[in-house]
């Protein structure tokens, strides 16, 4: 859809609004829920679009801003992204646990509330998906591990790490060990990440391992080695922590540290399957 | 920036409130995750995309983004394009706000 020209010449004419769209929630969420978050621009209030069973949570925008030209620079600038993704987040994050929430990803954006309507009644899906995720939330679980810390953990499994290279076999040897160590390094890494997310799966409803977020090679004494989402029950979340427990006690002495963050609007549970 | 997360108006919620999130989590989330809906300003999401891997490893490490500080923008023809000068300290400050980064000490909360 091509952008209405700007009427005036000279100076800027009334801007023209559009409204931003963060997910959708059942039509039964009081819209109080979200009466004292601020939007993507802070200076709209978050509102509800009905329709049928479901609402949209929406906020206006100003084409200024998140017009086909604007946005197009705008997203070039870091700082501007990360305040209007933390914005769109903060949103999210403030019905969590008080009604069910399908998040959409950054920037749905609409010139009217009749063109959510449209949008919530072709959707079908968006009903189905509400209900399977109706009562879960979601958790993020990262592992780091102390390289040092499990480096001198293998070694000491794996015998003295070598006498002091005062010949040409000796030396031999040792590398042959240092060698053998960063292979086991690696190996207990990708067990222990492989064990973890299982184990946390296992206690959630669903599981879900994305990229790392650490370049390679990075900060040694904490190096990511698993990033890891998981859906679960508010009601069963103790099973979910204790397992997260569990991992930590057992992993403690390699150098292995777990992270939780949330709970999480279900970000990693809503793409793909539903997509048109 | 205020979290206004933490509020109890609405009754307890059965999991208590959470943390002020990291960036970089943030980010995976909201521009990588969730239902791509096509609304009707079209977004190029491949520009996202892109943005997305450079913020990610920006805020991987607070010490690594005070290493790379103005040069790191200055120096990136992509985030360079279509951009005013001048602003760019500014704009640093913000995201190291957002960042939770926050002049000389890191205030995320670590474990």
């Amino acid at each position: 859809m091509a952008r209405a020209p700007n009427p005036t010449a000279d100076g800027r004419a009334l801007s023209e609004r559009a409204l931003y769209v963060y997910g959708v929630v059942p039509q039964t969420t009081p819209a109080e829920l979200f009466e004292e978050v601020p939007g993507v621009d802070p200076s709209e209030r978050v509102m509800l679009v009905n329709e049928g069973e479901l609402a949209a949570v929406a906020s206006g925008v100003s084409l200024d801003e998140f017009g086909e030209g604007p946005i197009e620079s705008n997203l070039r600038d870091p700082s501007w992204l990360a305040e209007k993704a933390r914005a769109h987040d903060r949103v999210l994050a403030t019905a969590v646990g008080r009604t069910t929430i399908v998040p959409f990803r950054f920037g749905a954006i609409y010139r009217s509330e009749e063109q959510i309507r449209d949008l919530l009644r072709e959707r079908t899906d968006l009903s189905a998906t509400l209900g399977r995720l109706e009562g879960a939330v979601e958790f993020g679980v990262k592992a780091f591990v102390d390289r040092a810390v499990l480096r001198a953990r293998l070694a000491a499994v794996g015998g003295p790490a070598g006498e002091p290279a005062s010949t040409g076999r000796a030396y031999m040897q040792r590398r042959q060990l240092e060698r053998r160590l960063d292979e086991d390094l690696a190996r207990f890494e990708a067990d222990c990440a492989h064990d973890s997310h299982e184990r946390l799966s296992a206690s959630a409803q669903q599981g879900h391992a994305n990229t790392l977020q650490q370049p390679e090679g990075e900060d040694e004494s904490r190096r990511m080695i698993l990033n890891g989402a998981y859906l679960v029950r508010t009601d069963a979340d103790r099973g979910f922590r204790e397992a997260l427990s569990a991992l930590e006690r057992e992993y403690a002495d390699d150098g292995v540290q777990f992270d939780l963050t949330g709970p999480w609007p279900p970000y990693n549970f809503v793409a793909d399957e539903e997509r048109s | 920036m205020s979290t206004p997360m933490r509020r109890g108006e609405y009754g307890r919620s059965p999991i208590s409130g959470r943390e002020p999130a990291q960036l970089a989590d943030v980010l995976e989330r909201v521009l990588d995750k969730g239902i791509v809906i096509a609304g009707d300003i079209q977004i190029n999401l491949l520009d996202i995309e892109l943005l997305t891997i450079k913020l990610r490893l920006l805020v991987a490490s607070a010490d690594k983004a005070r290493e790379m500080g103005i040069d790191w923008w200055e120096g990136d023809p992509f985030l360079k394009r279509g951009k005013e000068n001048g602003a760019i300290e500014d704009r640093i400050k913000r995201l190291e706000r957002a960042a939770g980064i926050d002049g000389g000490s890191r205030s995320e909360p670590d474990g």
